[in-house]
């Protein structure tokens, strides 16, 4: 395409996304650089709204293993979301009469307000009334009936679990435009060659699916290291019990909005940009190998 | 191309709909129809579910000033910081809006988005813990006016008490007994959701303010005679530890509301909470006879130390200093400090009244304000150790959770919290 | 326009449409096994939501004694709590207004975007393409201040056009990162066709490739909807007059400080659920309608 009928394609987005979005980014990345009274901006502070993040109580304690929590979350997700996903993309793809009905029917959750999930799976794995362990005890396994949300080893991946529940929508559905992408006549062509469902999806299915999967790991990958409403809605802002959900997020939300410190923006302006330089890293390298492979499956 | 062509008609309307009805950008603040006299001012507030019982209270206001229309706009509690702060800095705020206290207040103040009213609110007499509330922590301004005074304690259910044959323990000793008699009874004595780190410091407070010495220790702390790792405030810690077998079991699992739930279904014989917490409580189940008591001191106690009621003030409402009509707003919140106002908050809003003199019809408000007034002590991590971050109460919260888990014993957690507190603060001789 | 479809993909030689799937092939994936898992599945997707539905009949004061009790007596009160005091019908037809805006434009200049992108050779192209993705990297709650200062400025608080503007630049950089990896699986042999039969780039693109990625532009527009359908941040800080709120700023209004009105929130939460339930079939359509259309190529 030419130049010029690209950036004609291409001004709209760019405007819109230029004024509301990038604006409004550059300038909260500009508020960590000052010091701060309430909301009116002080004196320039140069790095000393970054250095507090790595030398100040609690950013020494809580960052790392809130930054943690939140790679955890990226592998877990990854894990299950990806796998679960894509079977049952999969699975899907041949039955041509339920399949709109079971696609909504998973993606359900991810209508739902994440603070209304985070409650009633409060409520389901209660130690006290939830039917979860209920259901555990009178079926014999009384020592799988912990408290779930109240261990810290185990309420993390309660979030994580939880939340791939919850978005299991959006890989079966792109997956599902991604297959369907698939040429039949190659996946014919291997049948006819005597090749078996699991081999035709392995050896060519799945390669040509790589371009999907890739855009589904960018994405979880970005979302993990952002992810605030489910663990809010489980956790509140300090990731209780004892910081075990603790997420970055939560950690610039009780920054900026609920501490006493009357410099809160600068520091918290400067843990969302340290936020943002890491998911730009890991982004950027993980879409440059995704673009290399996918220019070399359509050349 | 029929479809195509629908396509671009639909999306044309669209757009024609949206830019035709949505409004025209800025909107005044001033919106009566009236002459030039008439003046509409926005309160603010995160107490969503008092709308009906402000309504009714500001509808008595506006009889007595003509002229003057008041209106009432609350938002969700959890983003109400968010949603302050910007409408605060921005052309089309609040007149009256409902600000934080003691530490909480210090970001609001130091935006110069508040009017300072000494001079314009006489808040003499008043009860010196709750002006505190109201004031910046640098110049010592008042820079709002106090509206409820929480106080926290031991609500119990006075049925299962009697069914139990006990009475409401008026030493140490009779407090653990009665929690044995109730758990022989397969009942919980106490309702913890220790899940919620911030009701810890206050379960903390119920249970053994007198161990660690309630008022006088908060003034030795915050003179700097004092620390958290004094041997007092470690075995206040430590009674939360020792208590463990009469709270739910796995009490980090249990959420607040679950505890509340254990206390109405009575399940759970005795709930530490608020003051906040007792129309809860009665609409949750009116069949249930709620009472009230102070824990008495725990033994190893410091001399003199007796049972208290901790408080503080929150609610407080303050004037804009953007408010297009900055004389009226602070007329309003000069009638907030009157008696008049407050009665009307204990009896519309059922909270205790800030302002001193009120009387309550609820025997339990009652009881609870008369306990403040005679034994009241501040909830010293709310009250003097939120001027930072990370805060005192967060700092234990958590701390008490690792307690309860076995993960930290009570003279880690103090020292903690200590060390924590002591990254920003300065005691104040 | 048919001559454009002649050249399938590579590398088979195969020119004419497949035969349809046989019926033995289509039960054949899986099999029974793997039907059972995939309702067993569904249904474990559904619990949680049918619990939320079974409790908005139920009266508050019986969920905070049996939170998890059956819903009986049956009781409405909770929908007609939601639809009068939560002002429901003003906030739904807002909620549509401001979500259908938001939704349309965004997919209609990042899908321009995105051909863009993936068509376009010259490295200006790659760096706007990193730009648009930087825009998903920063959580837009993180930036609520600048936000708030930008609209205060240009006038546009207590504006739905403002909101709506913010939700669909906000949706931009995800569509855009979706639609281009869909885009650039397309053949470049199909632009050439057009041009040889004297398409312009505005036909090409809107007669041949957007209706290719139709199963991916369905998805993206359906994962913009829900979000901004759901959210309530923005319309408590950006707008100001009740009669312009939407419908997750009227469930707010039974969150109360201490306790929160839960019979009246799951009723709220069906009434508000309902409509994404039905663009989620009507986009589920479009994706197989999309993915059909592809196949009888």
């Amino acid at each position: 395409m030419r130049r010029r009928t690209g950036l004609l394609f291409a001004t709209p987005a760019l405007l819109l996304f230029a004024v509301f979005v990038l604006y409004p980014m550059v300038t909260a990345f500009s508020y960590a650089f000052f010091h701060w009274q309430g909301t009116t901006r002080g004196e320039f502070a140069g790095t000393a709204n970054f250095e507090t993040l790595f030398t100040r109580a609690p950013f020494t304690t809580d960052l790392p293993r809130a930054l943690l929590h939140n790679v955890l979350f990226f592998a877990g997700t990854m894990l299950f979301q990806n796998t679960i996903g894509l079977s049952i993309a999969a699975l899907l793809h041949a039955r041509h009469r339920s399949r709109r009905l079971l696609q909504t029917l998973y993606a359900m959750p991810y209508l739902v307000s994440p603070i209304v999930i985070g409650y009633l799976w409060t409520l389901l794995l209660s130690p006290t009334f939830g039917p979860v362990n209920t259901l555990l005890t009178s079926i014999g396994l009384e020592e799988w009936a912990l408290p779930w949300l109240g261990d810290p080893t185990t309420a993390l991946w309660v979030v994580i679990l939880v939340s791939v529940w919850q978005w299991i929508g959006f890989p079966v559905l792109l997956y599902g435009a991604a297959l369907g992408g698939v040429p039949e006549e190659l996946t014919e062509a291997a049948r006819v060659d005597g090749a078996s469902h699991r081999q035709t999806f392995f050896r060519i299915t799945l390669p040509l699916l790589i371009p999907a999967i890739g855009t589904v790991t960018v994405l979880t990958f970005i979302f993990a290291m952002e992810a605030f409403a489910l663990p809010y809605a489980f956790g509140g802002s300090t990731g209780n019990p004892a910081g075990a959900t603790d997420f970055v997020s939560l950690l610039f939300y009780r920054t900026a909005f609920d501490s006493g410190a009357t410099d809160a923006i600068g520091s918290s302006s400067a843990l969302a940009t340290l936020l943002f330089v890491i998911i730009f890293g890991g982004a950027f390298a993980a879409t440059a190998v995704l673009r290399r492979h996918e220019r070399r499956i359509t050349a | 191309m029929t479809r195509t062509g629908r396509t671009i008609v639909a999306l044309a309307i669209l757009t024609a709909a949206l830019t035709v009805t949505a409004c025209s950008p800025s909107s005044s603040s001033d919106d009566s129809p009236g002459t030039g006299d008439d003046v509409t001012l926005t309160v603010w507030s995160w107490r969503v579910e008092d709308q009906a019982a402000y309504d009714k209270i500001f509808d008595a206001y506006e009889a007595t000033h003509p002229g003057v229309t008041v209106e009432f706009k609350p938002f969700k509690a959890t983003e109400y910081n968010k949603i302050l702060a910007t409408g605060l800095a921005g052309s089309d705020g609040p007149d009256v809006p409902q600000v934080r206290s003691y530490g909480q207040l210090q970001a609001t103040v130091a935006s110069g988005a508040l009017v300072p009213l000494d001079g314009k609110v006489d808040l003499s007499g008043w009860d010196e813990n709750v002006v505190e509330s109201a004031k910046g922590k640098e110049d010592g301004k008042v820079y709002s006016v106090p509206l409820a005074t929480q106080t926290v304690q031991m609500f119990y259910n006075q049925g299962l008490f009697e069914k139990n044959g006990i009475a409401a323990p008026t030493t140490w000793e009779q407090f653990i007994a009665a929690n044995d008699k109730l758990l022989a009874a397969g009942v919980t004595p106490i309702a913890v959701g220790a899940k919620d780190d911030w009701t810890l410091p206050i379960v903390h407070e119920v249970l053994a303010a007198p161990r660690f010495g309630g008022k006088a220790f908060r003034d030795a702390v915050t003179s700097g005679s004092a620390s958290f790792t004094d041997p007092n405030w470690v075995a206040s810690v430590q009674v939360l530890k020792d208590v463990e077998k009469y709270l739910p079991k796995n009490p980090t699992g249990v959420a607040v509301t679950d505890a509340q739930t254990l206390f109405s279904a009575e399940k759970a014989a005795m709930i530490p909470g608020g003051s906040f917490d007792l129309a809860v409580l009665q609409k949750a189940n009116p069949a249930v006879k709620i009472g009230v008591f102070q824990v008495p001191p725990a033994p190893g106690s410091p001399s003199g130390s007796e049972a208290t009621t901790a408080g503080w003030a929150d609610g407080n409402f303050a004037v804009s200093a953007k408010s297009k009509h900055p004389n009226e707003a602070t007329e309003l919140v000069k009638w907030m400090s009157t008696k008049e106002f407050g009665q009307k908050v204990a009896d519309e809003v059922k909270q205790l009244s800030a302002v001193p003199g009120v009387e309550y019809s609820d025997p339990l408000l009652k009881q609870m304000a008369d306990n403040y007034a005679n034994a009241g002590s501040p909830y010293l991590l709310l009250t003097d150790f939120r001027y930072g971050s990370p805060s005192g109460t967060e700092l234990l919260g958590k701390g008490i959770q690792e307690l309860l888990l076995g993960s930290k014993d009570a003279a880690t957690v103090s020292a903690d919290l200590d060390t924590g507190v002591k990254t920003w603060f300065t005691p104040v001789a | 326009m048919t001559t454009l479809l002649a050249p399938t993909r590579p590398p088979t030689a195969v020119t004419s449409a497949p035969p349809p799937p046989s019926r033995r092939q289509q039960r054949a994936v899986g099999g029974i096994g793997a039907s059972v898992l995939l309702w067993t599945y569904a249904a474990f997707a559904l619990v949680p939501l049918l619990l939320m539905v079974s409790s908005s009949f139920r009266s508050n004061a019986d969920l905070i004694t049996d939170p998890l009790g059956a819903p009986w007596p049956l009781s409405i009160a909770a929908y007609e709590q939601a639809w009068t005091v939560g002002n429901f019908a003003t906030y739904f037809a807002n909620s549509l207004m401001v979500t259908v805006g938001a939704v349309t434009l965004s997919t209609a200049v990042a899908t321009m975007a995105a051909y863009a992108l993936a068509r376009a050779r010259s490295r200006l192209f790659r760096w706007l393409e990193f730009l648009f993705l930087s825009g998903l990297m920063l959580p837009i709650h993180l930036a609520i201040l600048p936000i708030f200062f930008l609209f205060d400025g240009m006038g546009l608080i207590d504006s739905r056009l403002g909101l709506a503007l913010m939700y669909a630049a906000s949706g931009v950089p995800f569509s855009i990162f979706v639609l281009t990896t869909f885009f650039r699986q397309l053949p470049e042999e199909l632009e050439e066709a057009a041009a040889l039969d004297g398409a312009s780039s505005w036909q090409t693109f809107w007669r041949i490739m957007v209706p290719l990625v139709r199963p991916a532009l369905a998805t993206v527009a359906v994962f913009r909807f829900v979000p901004i359908w759901n959210d309530f941040l923005f319309p408590l800080v950006l707008l100001r007059r009740e009669e312009k709120y939407t419908l997750p700023v009227g469930l707010t209004t039974f969150f109360g400080e201490h306790a929160a009105d839960y019979s009246a929130i799951f009723a709220g939460l069906v009434i508000t659920t309902v409509p994404l339930i039905v663009l989620f079939l009507l986009a589920t359509k479009q994706i197989v309608a999309g993915l059909t259309a592809g196949m009888a190529k």
